[in-house]
């Protein structure tokens, strides 16, 4: 077999053989995804409970939702597999109370204001 | 008791550099004084460089003094837009506000002087500024409002017109907004974007070629004639940097200086030739008595300022003065393309009394008055507001045009006036819709001086209260009539620019230009005659000078120097 | 005699009521005032306080001011002008009325403490603006814009 790194044309489309982290396809990149989604899922109830968030159980559950489709485009399988394993260590974290009320409120960014980012908004702001 | 030296150095500026002999010296030994001995003003266009040259601080800026101290001071190297030279400026500011401007040093346009009216017209930037938008109510008032108003009234106005919208642009405009506005007003279907100055556009003479519109020998080589003709300028308060040159030369290079026009005082010696234009078609044909002496020279300069050109017989003056230079260029010129240096001077020296021009020396120069014009006719403005009187359009923009060239009476009544700009000068006056943009040390645009050299001026302060940059102002316009304009920052903008005509972009380079032989044969199937007014310019003395344009309108350290010039014309020293 | 068994408590007590003008106009005063006392009318000033004194009782409380009706409880101790002040404060004997206080040409008119009200001072910039704005002619103040 070549190198790793190396690369090798498939079907049209230059690819490079590089070493895979958890998944080796994007079957199972997707399956971990889903478990990771719902064990986060099942978790909420005690997490509003145990940390007293001021949100209600299904505004956590929508939260959880936006994030994961958030990176709903990615399609290299290392990234994916990096970013289940960050979630299941915030699961962890999160579960053990090893982190506090503001930690999890952080994921909300109820106060921060969204800068505009299209041209005419930026006009109206008077800003970039 | 004063911080005086007695190092001279004033006197020596006063008497070199500005040629104006008022500084002197009364009194010998320790109890000698510098100064103008009688109460008098020191009377020049660029006395303010003293300032820069005093090494102790006997002499002060007297507008800047006890304001600021330069440690708080924040510096910004940018472009001075008050004339066409584009001088090469700093601006000094503190906390957003400018508190000074000095010059910096360029070897090509200013050496390291800047006349009066760049150095302390600045707080004209900080009075009558237009610092939120405005639209006309029912009642005829103009009424504040916000962004957002503001351009649905104009888009809903620019809709209902159908494609008779006209743009007229003034003299401190960046080639930015001109871009920006030009393109919106060909999307609109619309060709009729002018300039306020007029500058000869026919179908025979005009701006098709860039050497038509450019001081073409560079200001720098201006110092290298020895033979310079001016038309119809008063370089003096027109551009008085080089005016300096021109006395640079006339001092170490031994240059002569005749003029047409009316007899000025222009700090150097030169030979009055008359005032009627006639002068100039009999030296354009080689009839005239000075033709003589313009043969002989090996490098000579005809400059025509951009102030007769405006008049109905613009395109004939510039055609005679085409002919004229194009005389003097090919005195010797047939054949350099083919033969070798040796063989020109073997050949010249079988004419009797012929001269050699060096291949490369131009000798046709326009002298411009306002700063955005080369940009103008650059990027496709039609000079001169004649096509709109000629098609009225139903929605007029006013990009800073200040010089009522168009009036109310030109217009028809139901045309909708758009003004964009920094300050509340005529234009305002005839607007129904206000739209603020920024002023020159506000923004971040090209200007092209007259010599064709692309600079930026860079952001100083931020615009005021509501203002915006102007062609950020038309592309957010451009987006809520629903032609959005390809480009969102200054980048794409100058790509656009770059598209257009690539000199916009390549700053601090002077771009020669050529094709003198082919504009002069179109411009010699010009037909027309020359009028018999005298080619006067408008600025002939110190007091015309200060108040150029809407920025210098509104200083009052401009107001105070033209009470002091007025004075001083009646004083009796 | 009557001291000894508290009768001129009592008198005193109606008597005040009296001063007031009856039982119903005595419990209005109390509610406004918090307290009923009788005195001799001494003065009154521009703006409708009245000025008691009595000297039964003991100072610090034998001169007092009562403020117009208009204004209900809401009264302030600051109303009372300059002129009054000293009377009412033991700083002189001298009435306003009898003795006429010292009028110079700056003397300001009093005003009282606005504090609480939409009159209060709000601390405002007193540096000079950085940019003068162009206005329309019809936004132009007196000072007026070329």
């Amino acid at each position: 077999m070549a190198a790793p790194g190396a690369g090798v044309r498939l079907g049209g489309e230059f690819m490079r053989k590089v070493k895979p982290i958890f998944s080796s396809n994007e079957a199972e990149a997707r399956q971990r995804v889903i478990s990771l989604y719902k064990a986060w899922y099942r978790q909420i109830p005690y997490i509003v409970h145990e940390f007293d968030i001021p949100k209600s159980v299904r505004q956590c559950r929508e939260k959880l939702k936006e994030e994961f489709v958030k990176n709903k485009d990615l399609k290299d399988v290392r990234i994916i597999d990096a970013k289940v394993i960050k979630g299941q260590m915030d699961l962890v974290e999160t579960k053990k109370m090893w982190r506090q009320k503001h930690h999890v409120m952080n994921y909300f960014q109820d106060t921060r204001n969204k800068q505009p980012t299209d041209f005419l908004s930026k006009f109206y702001a008077g800003r970039e | 008791m004063t911080r005086c030296i007695q190092c001279t150095r004033c006197i020596r500026f006063a008497s070199e550099v500005a040629g104006v002999d008022d500084l002197g010296t009364t009194g010998r030994g320790g109890d000698m004084q510098v100064g103008t001995y009688v109460e008098k003003m020191f009377a020049s266009e660029l006395s303010g460089n003293v300032i820069d040259i005093c090494p102790v601080g006997a002499l002060t800026s007297k507008p800047y003094a006890f304001t600021a101290r330069p440690w708080e001071t924040r510096k910004i190297e940018s472009i001075d837009v008050l004339d066409a030279i584009g001088s090469n400026i700093v601006v000094t500011t503190r906390t957003g506000e400018v508190m000074r401007i000095l010059p910096r040093m360029n070897e090509d346009i200013n050496e390291e002087w800047i006349s009066d009216k760049t150095r302390f017209a600045y707080d004209g930037l900080k009075r009558q500024r237009l610092t939120f938008p405005m639209v006309k109510d029912a009642d005829g008032q103009l009424v504040p409002c916000d962004w957002e108003d503001a351009l649905l009234v104009v888009s809903q106005k620019v809709k209902a017109a159908g494609g008779k919208v006209a743009a007229v642009a003034g003299g401190l405009c960046d080639a930015e907004a001109l871009t920006a506005m030009k393109d919106l007003l060909n999307c609109l279907g619309s060709e009729a974007v002018c300039t306020e100055e007029i500058f000869p556009c026919d179908d025979m003479t005009g701006t098709d070629f860039r050497s038509n519109y450019l001081l073409n020998s560079t200001i720098a080589r201006v110092e290298e004639a020895d033979q310079i003709l001016l038309v119809g300028t008063n370089p003096r308060f027109e551009a008085p940097l080089l005016n300096a040159r021109i006395r640079k030369g006339w001092i170490h290079n031994e240059a002569d200086v005749a003029l047409i026009g009316k007899k000025v005082d222009l700090t150097y010696d030169y030979k009055h030739l008359g005032e009627s234009g006639d002068i100039l078609k009999e030296l354009s044909v080689g009839k005239h008595p000075f033709w003589k002496t313009l043969q002989k020279a090996t490098r000579p300069v005809v400059i025509v300022g951009s102030g007769i050109l405006q008049r109905s017989d613009g395109p004939i003056i510039l055609a005679l003065a085409q002919a004229l230079a194009e005389k003097l260029r090919q005195s010797s010129q047939g054949c350099t393309d083919v033969l070798t240096t040796t063989e020109i001077r073997l050949w010249c020296c079988t004419m009797d009394a012929m001269a050699t021009v060096e291949s490369n020396w131009r000798v046709l120069n326009v002298l411009h008055r306002v700063a955005s014009q080369v940009a103008a006719l650059d990027l496709g403005y039609k000079p001169g507001v004649d096509v709109i009187r000629k098609h009225p359009p139903k929605v007029l923009f006013l990009l800073g045009a200040d010089e009522n060239a168009l009036t109310k009476q030109d217009i028809p009544k139901d045309t909708t006036v758009v003004y964009i700009g920094h300050h509340g000068d005529k234009g305002v006056e005839m607007a129904d819709i206000v739209l603020p943009g920024a002023a020159y040390t506000e923004k971040q645009g090209t200007y092209v001086n007259t010599e064709g050299r692309a600079q930026q001026t860079l952001v100083a302060v931020t615009p005021p209260g509501m203002a915006r940059e102007d062609w950020k102002i038309i592309r957010a316009l451009s987006e809520i009539i629903g032609l959005r304009l390809p480009y969102e920052t200054l980048k794409e903008v100058r790509e656009r620019m770059r598209e257009i005509s690539p000199t916009l972009t390549r700053y601090g380079n002077a771009e020669e230009a050529n094709y003198f032989k082919q504009a002069l044969q179109l411009a010699q199937s010009l037909k027309g005659s020359l009028a018999p007014d005298s080619l006067s310019p408008r600025l002939l003395t110190l007091k015309d000078f200060y108040m150029t344009d809407s920025i210098s309108r509104s200083s009052r350290i401009m107001a105070r120097c033209v009470q002091a010039a007025t004075q001083a014309m009646q004083s009796k020293y | 005699m009557s001291k000894l068994i508290g009768m001129d408590k009592l008198r005193n007590l109606l008597k005040s009521i009296k001063h007031a003008g009856g039982l119903r106009a005595a419990a209005y005063r109390l509610y406004r005032f918090n307290d009923l006392r009788w005195g001799q009318y001494v003065g009154e000033d521009k703006y409708g306080n009245k000025y008691y004194e009595n000297k039964f009782f003991f100072m610090g409380r034998s001169r007092w001011v009562e403020y117009p009706p208009n204004v209900g409880t809401d009264y302030d101790a600051s109303m009372v002008p300059a002129e009054w002040y000293g009377w009412l404060h033991y700083k002189t004997d001298n009435l306003p009325t009898k003795v006429p206080p010292v009028k110079y040409p700056w003397m300001l008119e009093h005003s009282p403490n606005t504090s609480g009200s939409n009159q209060a001072y709000f601390p405002y910039s007193t540096t000079r603006q950085k940019i003068e704005p162009w206005l329309p002619p019809h936004l132009r103040s007196q000072s007026g814009q070329a």
